[in-house]
């Protein structure tokens, strides 16, 4: 059974604009796939459907079996914070908290018991060799460091799927590789990896590459030259 | 999430606007603080009006012309009623008919002011029994002697003055055998009250009285009395004599139909019911008035929220996407709304109860009024009850629309 399935995914917009015309496909346990395309193709309105933070207008969406549309609110914020971690292009840390408490967010929603929490919220802080920076206001940190924060947050509950839209798109070549290096070991630590991107090069990271046209799939390709996180990283 | 960190989160949105919180929470403050201090001070003139009854003695009961008041139109029967006349005084006297009344005094009020050689001074004059007050409130003239029960009877223009009405018309000297006028007429001054303050509602300090009958004839020229007080044997004999009392009235007066009575009798915890309910309404009303502010303050809040929910739309977003649920970001928004509201209420209970404990300094040192602060604890929690219902009120709107944005609508907000 696919982790996530999609079947001819539609979503339109209230100003009209068709942003999916039933995009199909599906994602095993464990791969790194990249979603590329041009501006405006729909492959972000695809991300967020398939992370649960958009409803699709028409067609099927199915987390690990279950249709989208049977998830009750509450399961969904569950599923956001225990199943899934986001990573964001815009990296959306709370600027006046320090980088611990950016990280220690999912946790406030989860179950998991409060002495865990330290541990794991440095845990994640190092696997993105942050720990100097663990007090420091995330607001004063350059774009890779807040990059690497937003991953750090991203991994804290030990998600089973990691979204990241555009990461290394307001980043420059030394911070966006260094950040890619990062998600590819993720990856390679078992983690089930949706990379959204319009950069090739970003997306040869991935196993598998979805090209997205016109709110549509153009290509399904396993990636055969991969890009590893040992690899130097080049724009 | 755990309420310790969503009071956390709530504060620390507070604490990134101080100024603005601080705005908003000014109207509570305000509202509060009114309501503590009119509170406060409603129980202060509470207790120092009781007091000054239980200082008449529970055996003393008084007779009113006109019907016990229920409203406004009662209220001005009693002030003009004319039933209470000297035949009354003769059958409440007959040992037959009230067999435990042991003295009585009629009361006739007499407005005006009085003056000796050039100098002027309004006191409150009364006409009634200067040997009735002396024995009833312990109070013997300083100077000079009481009028006597058959000067009274001769109608004689005499009079008993307080301690400042003695000292604004006479100064230092002596103004036992003195003439005074009042209304043109010359009374003479037999005996000056010692300084004794308030003493039960009077104050003799302002006090001229005269005898009741020459009251009457040469003041007012009415033959009827504001009020008879009626002493008893002791406090047991109240509720019988109030009922001989009323039946040797309506007799003299040829009522059949208690319900016509154009008297009433008020017993001291008549007196003491009434004038609760007196406050307590006044109370209520009054801070019915200030709860005005407190709505005022309440929609400061609610736009305030507002703003701070568009302000942070993106972080409700962000919250949502990292496992916050509906209920997490309603409840982080109201507990802030909840907070800036409790904030300006304990502010307001600190300064409310602040500005009555001010005014009961000046109260009882400035007019030596036997005025006593008492911190309403009642108030203070009904303040910070009051508190958390307009945060919940005017906040769960605000809160409501945070917890419904989507959160990629929020995190696309710019």
């Amino acid at each position: 059974m696919a982790l996530l399935e999609a079947q001819n995914l539609e979503k339109n917009y209230a100003d009209g604009t068709r942003a999916l015309r039933g995009a199909s496909f599906s994602i095993e346990k464990g791969e790194f796939v990249a979603i590329i395309g041009p501006s405006g193709s729909g492959k972000s309105t695809l991300l967020h459907i398939l992370g649960f933070l958009d409803h699709e207008s028409s067609g099927v969406y199915r987390y690990d079996g279950k249709r989208a549309d049977d998830f009750e609110d509450k399961e969904i914020a569950v599923v956001r914070n225990e199943k899934f971690g986001f990573i964001f292009q815009a990296f959306n840390l709370l600027g006046k908290m320090s980088v611990y408490e950016n990280v220690r967010l999912p946790l406030l929603y989860s179950g998991t018991p409060e002495a865990e929490w330290d541990e794991k919220i440095r845990k994640a802080i190092r696997s993105v060799g942050l720990e100097e920076r663990t007090d420091h206001d995330a607001a004063k940190l350059s774009g890779g460091e807040k990059q690497r924060v937003a991953i750090a947050r991203a991994l804290v509950n030990n998600p089973q799927v990691i979204f990241a839209d555009e990461p290394t798109g307001n980043l420059d070549s030394a911070s966006g590789g260094a950040v890619m290096k990062i998600i590819a070991g993720l990856h390679e630590a078992g983690h089930t990896i949706i990379l959204i991107t319009h950069e090739t090069y970003t997306a040869e990271y991935a196993d598998r590459i979805i090209k997205i046209k016109d709110g549509l799939v153009e290509s399904d390709e396993k990636v055969l030259h991969k890009n590893t996180a040992r690899d130097n990283f080049q724009k | 999430m755990r309420l310790r960190y969503s009071l956390q989160t709530a504060i620390n949105g507070l604490r990134d606007h101080k100024s603005r919180s601080l705005l908003t929470i000014l109207g509570i403050v305000i509202g509060i603080t009114s309501i503590i201090a009119v509170m406060s001070l409603g129980q202060g003139a509470q207790d120092l009006i009781l007091g000054e009854i239980s200082g008449l003695g529970g055996n003393t009961v008084v007779i009113r012309p006109g019907r016990e008041p229920e409203g406004p139109t009662d209220i001005a029967s009693t002030i003009f009623g004319d039933s209470l006349k000297a035949r009354d005084l003769v059958q409440l006297q007959r040992k037959s008919n009230v067999p435990a009344l042991t003295d009585l005094m009629p009361i006739v009020i007499v407005s005006g002011s009085a003056s000796y050689r050039g100098e002027t001074y309004q006191p409150d004059i009364i006409g009634g029994s200067a040997e009735f007050f002396a024995n009833s409130f312990d109070i013997f003239p300083e100077e000079g002697v009481l009028f006597t029960e058959s000067e009274i009877r001769a109608r004689a223009t005499v009079a008993v003055i307080g301690a400042k009405v003695k000292k604004e018309l006479f100064g230092e000297s002596s103004a036992v055998g003195e003439s005074i006028a009042i209304k043109d007429k010359k009374f003479k001054v037999v005996g000056v009250l010692p300084d004794k303050g308030q003493v039960a509602f009077l104050n003799f300090n302002n006090m001229i009285i005269l005898p009741y009958t020459t009251a009457q004839s040469y003041l007012v020229g009415t033959n009827y009395y504001n009020e008879i007080i009626v002493k008893l044997e002791s406090t047991d004999a109240v509720a019988r004599s109030v009922t001989d009392i009323e039946e040797t009235l309506r007799q003299s007066h040829n009522i059949s139909d208690p319900s016509k009575d154009d008297f009433y009798v008020v017993t001291q915890q008549g007196l003491v019911d009434q004038i609760k309910t007196i406050i307590n309404v006044l109370t209520v009303f009054l801070s019915s008035v200030v709860a005005i502010a407190l709505v005022v303050g309440g929609v400061g809040v609610m736009n305030i929220m507002l703003v701070s929910v568009t302000e942070r739309t993106r972080e409700i977003g962000l919250r949502k996407a990292l496992g916050a649920s509906t209920s997490d970001i309603l409840t982080q928004f109201l507990l802030e709304a909840i907070l800036l509201t409790l904030i300006g209420g304990v502010i307001g209970i600190i300064l409310g109860a602040s500005i009555s404990y001010a005014a009961a300094l000046v109260l009882s040192n400035v007019f030596l009024l036997n005025w006593s602060f008492t911190f309403p604890i009642g108030a203070a929690i009904l303040g910070v009850a009051v508190s958390i219902i307009v945060g919940l009120i005017f906040g769960i709107y605000p809160a409501r629309q945070a917890s419904r944005k989507s959160p990629i609508e929020a995190l696309r907000y710019e």
